[in-house]
């Protein structure tokens, strides 16, 4: 292309209104997959599970956090991670490549802010693993800002609703710099942090004395405000604590699931959704083959059993389950009914493109 | 000569294996569950408060148990029967704590068989008829006999459903994968007893050897299963034979993991997991477990491949 004709497509792009999601004919879902080739993929899947592109990552990847307006996604390395791919979702390209500045590292999650101008990631300072939230201009892709998270570890960052505050799962687990080499199990103390947008905390809450071994991963944003986390022991394998803690006021409450229920998730929940339709909390365990679903106030309801799921997002009916061995899944009350199933394993989250 | 030697080899590659899902489960998790069931119905039959009869026939279920104890997918997945019928490890000791509870109450409507299928899995199944059969400290009685019958009944019951769910059930799902049921395909169904394979190994070394072994500097022989009844180390050679058993009836052969597995075998025999204070026995218990872990190892090179399978994507994975 010429130089001039460039000019006058940039200027008829800039004189024309951006496209919206509604425009895009993009995917409902977006994963991370790997190949039976071992290389890596992010895939834009449709509410029935089928593939509309898979898009090469240049390593393994893990999360991705969708634009409130414009049709674009922004997809994670898993961590340490190196890079993160800005996604044009209507048409499945790369359009940008973000890589976090010298002795930082892109932790697996991001979120925008409310009116999408700027993307918050979730990084490391990779020497002590103390946490940053990264700022980067949504037009330029520049970087412009970091600020602290106010724990070691941070995983999960979610904005809050009606709100440019951050919540940010402070996992509290300490890694070597070169690997994920977890170097203070003894000693860790995760927390979920309110941030506010120029950095100062607003609310830290910690689970009681006892599960400070938890570690707090994922999170999903409940409808009135409150937030659902899902965490990962630590501690003694024997011991079997709650996997799911409500967070609503800027504290933490434990969720508990009955006593024949205690092994179903191996200690470990690896995603975690809320579905609108059902009103329902859900978490995944790939170690236990399982979802533990829960009502809105964190009663447990029930365990469906399905080897290695780990990826869950809100669907039509209530979840969408993807796990390692390629299926797609729809899990409502009667259980998991496959929708597709393709030649490939799909990583750890499933990531609903909601759009407001 | 070369070409027809890889000729019969391509043959021999594209041909399904004898030993496959089928043979695991009707040779190796039925058997095992009806000899579950049996040998716990002989224990509840026993009408006797004398401790030496009823030992022998909890010794003979228990070994039954661990015939299939790693088989922890299908039926003993529900209802916590898999905790009902083996809550160890228990650091905690919730299992002592709710039995002298029971003993103390000494409820006779605790004893029905309802309520005690209601009661904490820590205060059910084995483990809580080893602290009945071998007290340490709570005195026997006529509650404690009668405690006895009712939780070996309640242990035969669970046995008897599980047995029954796995006949007409769970081996179906298993041999006949399809999209209605909770395996899609045969290499779901080889993965889940694939996994079932590895993490078994991995339970004697990380749990019925590293439990125990803690540290050099702090051993805690204390925390050694089933101390009480002396089977602590006989709970791993049984294990681990069941282990070999299945991994056989899923590939054969498999002559790196036989050789793990008789390593592992020949060095159980040189522990003696209640002397662990002693830093000579320690090191052959930290080799015990080593070994054991080098099962898992060599399993996973033999069988992964020969079955097209592995450990699940997510479940290796921890993020």
């Amino acid at each position: 292309m010429h130089r001039r004709s460039f000019l006058a497509t940039l200027a008829a792009a800039a004189a024309t209104p951006r496209l919206s999601w509604a425009d895009a004919g993009s995917p409902a879902y977006l994963a991370a997959a790997r190949l039976p080739d071992d290389s890596y993929a992010l895939h834009g899947l449709t509410v029935a599970g089928e593939s509309l592109f898979g898009l090469p990552m240049p390593a393994r990847g893990h999360a991705a956090t969708a634009h409130p307006e414009r049709p674009l996604a922004v997809a994670f390395a898993r961590r340490p991670g190196t890079f993160a791919l800005v996604i044009d979702c209507a048409r499945g390209i790369e359009t940008a490549r973000l890589t976090p500045p010298e002795g930082r590292q892109f932790n697996g999650h991001g979120t925008f802010s409310a009116d999408g101008a700027v993307l918050y990631t979730s990084e490391v300072i990779a020497e002590g693993s103390e946490g940053r939230i990264g700022l980067w201009d949504s037009d330029t892709w520049q970087r412009i800002g970091e600020m602290p998270t106010h724990g070691i570890g941070p995983h999960d960052i979610r904005r809050l609703p009606m709100s440019d505050d951050l919540l940010v799962a402070n996992g509290g687990i300490q890694t070597d710099p070169t690997d994920r080499t977890k170097l203070n199990l003894d000693t860790m103390r995760p927390n979920l942090a309110r941030i506010a947008p120029d950095g100062s905390l607003m609310a830290r809450a910690e689970l009681p004395e006892g599960l400070h071994q938890n570690s707090t991963r994922h999170l999903a944003l409940l409808p009135d405000g409150r937030a659902a986390c899902a965490m990962q022991w630590e501690g003694d394998a024997a011991e079997t604590p709650p996997l799911l803690a409500l967070w609503a006021e800027g504290a933490l409450a434990a969720c508990p699931v009955p006593e024949t229920e205690a092994l179903t998730m191996q200690n470990y929940a690896g995603s975690i959704a809320h579905s609108a339709k059902t009103g329902e909390i859900a978490i995944t365990s790939p170690r236990g083959g399982a979802v533990q679903v829960f009502a809105a106030d964190g009663r447990f309801k029930a365990s469906f059993r399905r080897a290695d799921a780990c990826g869950i997002a809100a669907g039509p009916g209530g979840f969408i389950v993807t796990d390692g061995n390629g299926a797609v899944l729809a899990l409502d009350a009667a259980g998991f009914r496959p929708l597709a199933k393709h030649a490939l394993n799909w990583d750890n989250h499933l990531i609903a493109l909601e759009r407001a | 000569m070369i070409r027809l030697c890889l000729s019969a080899l391509l043959l021999t590659a594209a041909l399904p294996a004898h030993a496959d899902v089928a043979e695991a489960v009707t040779k190796h998790a039925l058997p095992g569950y009806a000899r579950f069931a049996e040998t716990t119905a002989a224990l509840a039959a026993l009408d006797t408060c004398e401790a030496e009869p009823l030992r022998a026939a909890w010794n003979t279920a228990f070994d039954a148990w661990l015939g299939v104890a790693h088989l922890r997918l299908g039926p003993v997945e529900d209802q916590g029967r898999a905790l009902a019928i083996a809550f160890w490890p228990d650091p905690k000791g919730l299992g002592q704590k709710q039995q002298r509870a029971l003993l103390e109450a000494a409820d006779p409507a605790t004893l029905t068989p309802d309520h005690m299928a209601e009661l904490s899995v820590a205060a059910r199944g084995f483990f809580a008829l080893e602290r009945l059969l071998w007290p340490a400290d709570t005195p026997e009685g006529d509650y404690a006999c009668a405690l006895t019958h009712a939780t070996a009944q309640d242990l035969a019951r669970m046995a008897a459903e599980i047995d029954a769910e796995w006949r007409d059930g769970f081996a179906a799902t298993l041999t006949a994968p399809g999209p209605q049921g909770r395996y899609l395909d045969v290499n779901e169904t080889r993965q889940a007893l694939f996994t079932a394979l590895i993490t078994g190994i991995e339970f004697n070394a990380d749990s019925r050897v590293g439990r125990p072994l803690g540290t050099l500097d702090r051993p805690r022989p204390e925390r050694a299963e089933a101390r009480a009844s002396g089977r602590s180390l006989h709970n791993i050679t049984r294990s681990l034979l069941a282990l070999r058993d299945l991994a056989h009836a899923l590939h054969d052969p498999l002559p790196q993991t036989d050789a793990a597995f008789d390593r592992a075998l020949h060095q159980v025999g040189k522990v003696d997991l209640a002397k662990l204070d002693d830093p000579g026995m320690w090191l052959k218990a930290e080799i015990l477990e080593e070994n054991i872990k080098a099962i898992a190892d060599a399993a996973q090179m033999e069988l992964a491949p020969a079955l097209g399978s592995s450990i699940g994507f997510n479940a290796a994975d921890g993020d």
